[in-house]
C-alpha cells in the first residue's frame, strides 16, 4: 500500500463503499444470476416452414467432413456457421447454461450433446419439441434400435448425429490378454492403465464387469463400483483419469490399456496399428450424440432442413467415411460397400447384432436429485482425490 | 471554477479504472459471495438460505486439495526464485550484447498457448524419455518408477510455466540497481558474498516480492498442470472447483471453495508483505539502531 493511501484511509474506505453500493444497484437490476428452468412438459414446438437465412450449428470437433456443409449450402441456399465448440458435455453445458436459462440459445439453432446431457437439458426446459411432420425423412431412415430410446421415447426432442461405444482401448502388443474390464484391475498392469473421468462411461462398465446390470442398478451399486475404482486408485493401479488424451498415453506406451471410445481407437489405429478397440467380455456402453433445437433458436426451419439433409443416406455416407463412428442412418452401409469396402465391413462403424449383444445404452445414476448428487460427489472425490 | 475543475480531475482520471473494477471485480465478487450462501440444485433453482455450512463442508471435504495446492505452488515458487534469480542476474549484468536475445528467450514461450506448453511436458517426461532415463541412472527416480503422473511432474510443470513471471520483475529491479553502490561496497572491503547479501539482495527485494506474488498466486489456483501432468492423487483445489462447477453443477460449493481460496491467498499475501515487506528486508531498523 502506498504512502498516499496510508494517509487517507477514510477516502479509500468511502470509495470502496461507493463501489459496493454501485455493484448492489447493478445486481438489483440484473436479477438473480441463475433462474429456475421451465417445466419441460410445457416446452414449445420448434417452428417449421420455409428454410432460408443463416443457420448456426454447434458440434464436437472432427465430427463432420469438409464437404458436407458447403454441399448443403449450395443445395438449400442457407448460410451455415458450423462451430466446433462442444469439447465436453459438462464444459459446454457450463458455458451455455446461463444463456439457456434465460431462453437464449446464443444464436444456435442446433446443438449436439450426448444422450444424458440431451435429457438433462430437456428436463431443465432448455430444448424445444421437434415437429415430427417436418422430420418425416428422418423417421424413415433412422435405424430401429435408435427410434425409441429410454431417455426420449419416440424422439420428441433429440435426433442422433452419430453413435459410439465405450469399451477397452488396448495396446495389443503390450497387453495382449486384456479382454475384460476386470483385467484392468490385474496387478501386472499396475500404473499402466487409465479410465475416463466421465461418470456415465466408466462406472457402468465396472458394474457390468461385476455382473450388475447398470439399467437396474441402485445408488448403492453405483457407490460400490466407485469404491472399487477408488481402491484401485489408492493401490496405484490406475495411472490417471482422462478425457480423450488417453490416446497419446497409449501411443507412447506409457499406458497399455484404457477405458475409451471406439471412434478414438479407429482414428488412433491409423497412426499406430497396435492400438485396438476391444469389446469388453461383459459388453460395452453405447451412446449417441444428438442434435436438438434449443430454446430461443433463431432459425428452426433451417435446422429441420439440415437434419433432414444429413439423414439422406448418400449425404450421411460422406460424413461416416470421414468420422468413423456408428451411423444412425440405414442404407449407408450399402453405399459405402461400393466406395470403401473395408470401412463397410468394420464392426466399429457398422456393428453386428452379435457384436453389440451385451452392450447397454448409456445410463445416469438413479433416484432423485439428492441421490444423483451423492453418486456424482463420490465420483468427483475419486477422480479429483 | 478552475479550482473545482482541478479538484475533479483526479476523480475523472480515476473513473475508468474504478468503473472497470466495479463491473468486472466487485459485481462478480458480490454474485459469487451470494451464490456461495445458497442451497438447491440446478433443476429446482438455487435459493439464498445463508447456508454458511457450504463453507465448513467445502473446507472439511477438500482440505487435502487445499493443502496440496499451497504445497505445490509454494515449492514451485521457491524453485522459480532459485532458478530465476541467477538467470535475471546474468541477463542484467553478464549478458552483454546477448541481453535482448536472452530476454526474448524468457518471453518466447508465451508465443505458444499455455495448454500446448503444458502438454509438451508429457512428451519430455514420458516413461521412456531420455530425461527419465537419466533420472533413473542417477537414482533420483527408482528403477520401476515414473515421473509423469506424480507430484514431481506437476511441480515441474508449475515451475516451468510460471518462471517468466518470476524472472521479469527480478530483471526489472536488478536492471535498475545502481552499480556504484556495489563498487562502494567492495571499496569498503566487503567480500563478494557480503556485497550480494547486504547490498544487492536488499535492493532487489521489491522485485523478489513482486515475483513471488506473481508466481504463487496463479500457481495456487492452477488446475491445468495437475490435469495433464498429475496422476490420481495430485488434484489441486482448482481441479475440485472445476469439477464442482462443471460436473456436479453444485454452483454454491464451487463458489464457496473459490471464495475460501481467495481469502486464504489474501491472508497469506498480507502476512507475507507484513513480514517480508520491503522495509524489513532492507534492514532499515538495524541501521537505525
Amino acid at each position: 500500500m502506498s504512502e498516499r493511501n496510508k494517509k487517507n484511509p477514510g477516502k479509500l474506505f468511502l470509495l470502496s463503499l461507493a463501489g459496493l453500493a454501485a455493484s448492489l444497484a447493478i445486481a438489483a437490476c440484473g436479477g438473480g444470476g441463475i433462474s429456475e428452468g421451465t417445466d419441460s412438459s410445457e416446452a414449445p414446438t420448434a417452428a417449421a416452414g420455409n428454410a432460408s437465412g443463416t443457420l448456426n450449428i454447434s458440434n464436437w470437433p472432427l465430427y463432420i467432413d469438409e464437404e458436407t456443409i458447403s454441399d448443403f449450402e449450395k443445395e438449400s441456399g442457407i448460410k451455415v456457421n458450423y462451430t466446433e465448440d462442444v469439447n465436453s458435455n459438462t464444459d459446454f453445458f457450463g458455458k451455455v447454461q446461463p444463456l439457456l436459462a434465460n431462453g437464449d440459445s446464443g444464436g444456435r439453432s442446433i446443438l449436439t450433446v450426448t444422450d444424458w446431457m440431451s435429457q438433462k437439458m430437456w428436463d431443465l426446459g432448455y430444448l424445444q419439441k421437434l415437429d415430427p411432420n417436418a422430420l418425416e425423412p428422418i423417421f424413415d431412415n433412422l435405424i430401429p434400435s435408435l427410434q425409441d430410446p429410454a431417455f426420449d421415447p419416440g424422439r420428441t426432442y433429440s435426433i442422433p448425429w452419430q453413435s459410439g461405444m465405450t469399451g477397452l482401448v488396448v495396446r495389443t502388443d503390450l497387453a495382449p490378454d486384456i479382454k475384460s474390464i476386470n483385467d484392468l484391475f490385474d496387478p501386472a498392469y499396475k500404473g499402466k492403465i487409465t479410465m475416463l473421468d466421465e461418470l456415465r462411461d466408466t462406472v457402468p462398465l465396472v458394474m457390468k464387469a461385476d455382473g450388475i446390470d447398470p439399467v437396474n442398478a441402485s445408488t448403492q451399486d453405483w457407490l460400490d463400483a466407485i469404491d472399487k475404482i477408488k481402491q484401485a486408485k489408492n493401490d496405484g493401479q490406475i495411472r490417471r483419469f482422462t478425457g480423450n488424451d488417453y490416446v497419446q498415453d497409449l501411443a507412447k506406451g506409457d499406458v497399455v490399456a484404457a477405458v475409451g471410445w471406439s471412434g478414438d481407437a479407429v482414428q488412433a489405429q491409423a497412426d499406430n496399428e497396435n492400438i485396438e478397440y476391444i469389446q469388453p467380455e461383459q459388453g460395452c456402453m453405447i451412446w449417441s450424440d444428438n442434435m436438438s433445437i434449443p430454446l430461443g433458436a433463431p432459425n428452426s426451419p433451417a435446422a429441420y432442413e439440415f437434419m433432414n439433409y444429413v439423414y439422406e443416406p448418400a449425404n450421411q455416407a460422406q460424413i461416416v467415411e470421414y468420422v468413423n463412428y456408428i451411423t444412425p442412418v440405414s442404407g449407408v452401409k450399402e453405399i459405402l460397400a461400393k466406395q470403401d469396402p473395408a470401412l463397410a465391413e468394420s464392426e466399429l462403424i457398422f456393428p453386428s447384432e452379435e457384436f453389440l449383444a451385451d452392450c447397454t445404452n448409456q445410463v445416469s445414476p438413479p433416484g432423485d436429485e439428492a441421490a444423483k448428487r451423492e453418486v456424482e460427489n463420490a465420483w468427483v472425490a475419486v477422480t479429483k482425490g | 471554477m478552475t479550482t473545482l475543475r482541478q479538484r475533479l480531475v483526479p476523480y475523472a482520471l480515476l473513473a475508468p479504472g474504478l468503473l472497470w473494477l466495479t463491473l468486472f471485480f466487485v459485481v462478480p465478487m458480490y454474485f459469487m459471495g451470494e451464490l456461495s450462501l445458497k442451497t438447491g440444485s440446478l433443476a429446482d433453482g438455487f435459493q439464498l438460505t445463508w447456508a454458511f455450512e457450504n463453507y465448513t463442508n467445502a473446507i472439511s471435504n477438500y482440505s487435502t486439495q487445499f493443502g496440496r495446492a499451497f504445497l505445490y505452488a509454494g515449492v514451485a515458487t521457491v524453485l522459480c526464485l532459485l532458478l530465476g534469480y541467477p538467470l535475471a542476474y546474468a541477463i542484467a549484468f553478464k549478458a552483454g550484447r546477448w541481453q535482448n536475445l536472452m530476454l526474448f528467450a524468457v518471453i518466447a514461450p508465451f508465443f505458444t498457448t499455455y495448454l500446448i506448453r503444458t502438454i509438451a511436458w508429457k512428451t519430455i517426461l514420458e516413461d521412456n524419455s531420455p530425461v527419465v532415463d537419466v533420472l533413473k541412472f542417477l537414482h533420483i527416480v527408482p528403477q520401476d518408477g515414473r515421473v509423469l503422473a506424480t507430484a514431481g511432474a506437476v511441480i515441474a510443470g508449475l515451475t516451468y510455466n510460471f518462471l517468466p513471471f518470476m524472472v521479469l520483475p527480478l530483471y526489472a529491479s536488478l536492471e535498475r540497481l545502481d552499480l556504484r553502490l556495489l563498487e562502494a561496497s567492495r571499496d569498503l572491503y566487503a567480500s563478494a558474498r557480503q556485497t550480494f547479501l547486504k547490498v544487492t539482495l536488499p535492493l532487489t527485494a521489491p522485485g523478489i516480492i513482486a515475483g513471488v506474488l506473481l508466481t504463487f498466486i496463479p500457481a495456487a489456483g492452477d488446475y491445468v498442470n495437475a490435469t495433464f501432468l498429475g496422476g490420481t492423487n495430485q488434484s489441486m483445489i482448482g481441479n475440485v472447483i472445476q469439477a464442482q462447477y462443471l460436473v456436479v453443477n453444485d454452483y454454491p460449493t464451487a463458489a464457496a471453495l473459490s471464495f475460501t481460496l481467495l481469502v486464504i491467498i489474501l491472508i497469506a499475501v498480507l502476512l507475507y508483505i507484513r513480514f517480508a515487506g520491503t522495509e524489513a528486508l532492507m534492514g532499515e531498523e538495524e541501521e537505525v539502531r
